[in-house]
């Protein structure tokens, strides 16, 4: 346990040496935030309006945005990952030290979801105060939106390890990465054309439905919550699983 | 120290290492030698608990390897081919991230890292970005991280590919000032290096153990035959030559310059014989001016040892 603690340090101070973990979150912020003010989000059945447009004091536009803009933002910010281990080696000599692979897949999970959380919360506070200016802003929503968003990512990350843990190429855990959670979020696009055994199914497995209709709302729900525990545990599990099967090559 | 056992590896249809078994004892210090190919990483890769083996088992210090408690793993040290590290962190950082990952006790640590730094000669490298030293100080930093827990067992891969004359006597230095108190297994192309450093030499050739010997032995047994030079043709050496036990055949003498003469003697076992003929010299009180063993060089064994074996092609391990 102490070394997944040793490996989460080593990370984080090379994800602040990294140049594209600081692109990546000024992208990322100044797309959503640009997207919240202006455009809203125009891609559901009900669209949200931008906030000049609709005039409510609720970051819930915002919210709505990241199961998708963290489909893409997660996978690129992790896709070095177990990758850049591979290609440069270091996976062979740290396979070797008196360490579990678990420590290792729990240092890098613990790295990559604390600082990307650290980013949401960039991203959500400094709108939720500009709003809160304007207008009476509910900040308990902000506080169960930021954690379930969270919660979010926890499980994102933990998949998205796991598409870096199946190659040594960047690109390639970027894209494995990205689909598998672009399929996720997918889901419950897809709940209205099923029947409705399935789409009860499909609404039970999507991401969305476990995050916007509850802790995006700022209604805490301990089985949404259980769910993301769930998801992110079986990712930790699988890439532990996929570390150990390198020594079987 | 180091016990291989049945050690096979296979990749797919390729089979980089078949059956290769050898005990290392506490102290010594023996080259793995081996064309391209020929299974040298993968053993290296296999003793150290980074592979897991098809068949076989890996035993350090007693334990396996590969048991869960990782205590066979504390005893240690390996230098991967190629050096990989973290190349955009610091030296002193990554030699104590090395440190706290081997479990090295928070109050020894800087100790350790000291103790290092100073014994692979990085002084005043401390501060830079692994990825801005030169390759000869990138492989001084493989080795520090080998050392920092001090581990009894230091597998070392090719430590000198790659590096210029000046260092790769610095890192052979380095190992010589190891071996007084390291098991060590080094595996190289240089065959000087594996007569300087070891005693003792493996080689490996199309996966398997072709050879394993004290380097006097291997490289005596190739040739047996004795050189044997004296001032003044004296008719009846010859003859007495012929005489002693254990001697085949002698040719000669081939005269040489300042009324020099010199035998070739075909011997049995050339250790006893050279001393039946050092007694019959001084009995006779011939003059001798030069007696010594014809040996092959490390080469020719190398050569004959794996000579059609060399080119078991391993996709897999050419790959790494």
């Amino acid at each position: 346990m102490k070394r997944a603690w040793f490996v989460a340090r080593r990370e984080w101070s090379a994800y602040f040496s990294s140049p594209l973990a600081y692109v990546l979150v000024l992208v990322f912020t100044l797309v959503q935030a640009g997207l919240f003010y202006f455009i809203g989000y125009p891609i559901a059945p009900v669209p949200l309006p931008g906030l000049w447009d609709g005039g409510q004091a609720s970051l819930l536009t915002l919210f709505t945005w990241l199961p998708l803009s963290l489909a893409v933002v997660v996978p690129a910010w992790t896709m070095g990952a177990w990758a850049e281990e591979r290609r440069g080696g270091t996976e062979e000599l740290m396979l070797t030290w008196p360490l579990r692979p678990w420590e290792w897949v729990l240092g890098k999970f613990l790295a990559s979801w604390s600082l990307l959380s650290l980013v949401a919360g960039l991203l959500v506070l400094p709108i939720a105060f500009s709003v809160h200016g304007l207008g009476d802003l509910d900040w308990s929503t902000v506080w169960v939106g930021w954690i379930g968003a969270s919660l979010l990512i926890a499980a994102y990350t933990a998949l998205a390890l796991c598409c870096s843990a199946l190659t040594s190429e960047q690109l390639v855990a970027f894209l494995v990465g990205s689909l598998l959670l672009g399929l996720l979020w997918l889901l419950r696009m897809l709940v209205g054309l099923a029947p409705s055994g399935l789409a009860g199914l499909l609404e039970a497995a999507s991401p969305q439905s476990h995050f916007l209709d509850t802790a995006a709302r700022g209604v805490w729900v301990w089985a949404d919550a259980l769910y993301f525990l769930l998801l992110t545990a079986a990712g930790l599990v699988w890439n532990t699983v996929l570390l150990e099967r390198r020594r079987l090559q | 120290m180091i016990a291989a056992r049945g050690l096979c590896k296979h990749y797919g249809p390729v089979r980089a290492v078949q059956d290769v078994g050898f005990e290392i004892h506490r102290g010594e210090v023996v080259g793995f030698l081996g064309p391209n190919g020929a299974g040298k990483s993968t053993t290296m890769k296999m003793l150290t608990g980074y592979l897991v083996p098809d068949a076989g088992e890996v035993r350090i210090a007693g334990r396996p390897v590969l048991a869960d408690d990782l205590a066979a793993r504390d005893a240690i040290g390996y230098l991967p081919e190629h050096t990989p590290l973290y190349r955009g962190m610091r030296v002193d950082r990554y030699l104590e991230f090395v440190a706290r990952m081997r479990g090295v006790a928070r109050g020894a640590r800087r100790a350790a890292v000291e103790r290092v730094i100073e014994r692979c000669d990085l002084a005043g490298y401390t501060r830079r970005r692994i990825q801005t030293l030169s390759k000869g100080y990138k492989q001084r930093v493989g080795l520090a991280q080998a050392l920092i827990a001090d581990p009894d067992v230091l597998i070392l891969d090719e430590p000198t590919s790659g590096l210029d004359p000046a260092e790769i006597v610095r890192i052979r230095d380095l190992v010589v000032e190891l071996s007084r108190d390291k098991t060590i297994l080094l595996s190289t192309h240089i065959l000087p290096e594996v007569e300087e450093v070891c005693r003792r030499a493996l080689i490996l050739a199309g996966g398997r153990l072709v050879a394993d010997g004290d380097l006097l032995d291997l490289t005596g047994a190739q040739a047996a035959r004795l050189a044997l030079t004296l001032v003044g043709a004296e008719t009846a050496v010859l003859e007495e030559l012929r005489g002693i036990d254990g001697v085949l055949g002698v040719e000669g003498p081939v005269l040489g310059g300042q009324n020099r003469a010199r035998y070739l003697i075909e011997v049995v076992d050339r250790f006893e014989v050279a001393e039946r003929v050092l007694a019959k010299a001084s009995k006779r009180s011939w003059r001798v001016c030069e007696l010594r063993h014809e040996t092959a060089t490390l080469e020719q064994v190398f050569l004959k040892h794996t000579r059609g074996l060399a080119g078991v092609a391993s996709p897999a391990e050419a790959a790494q």
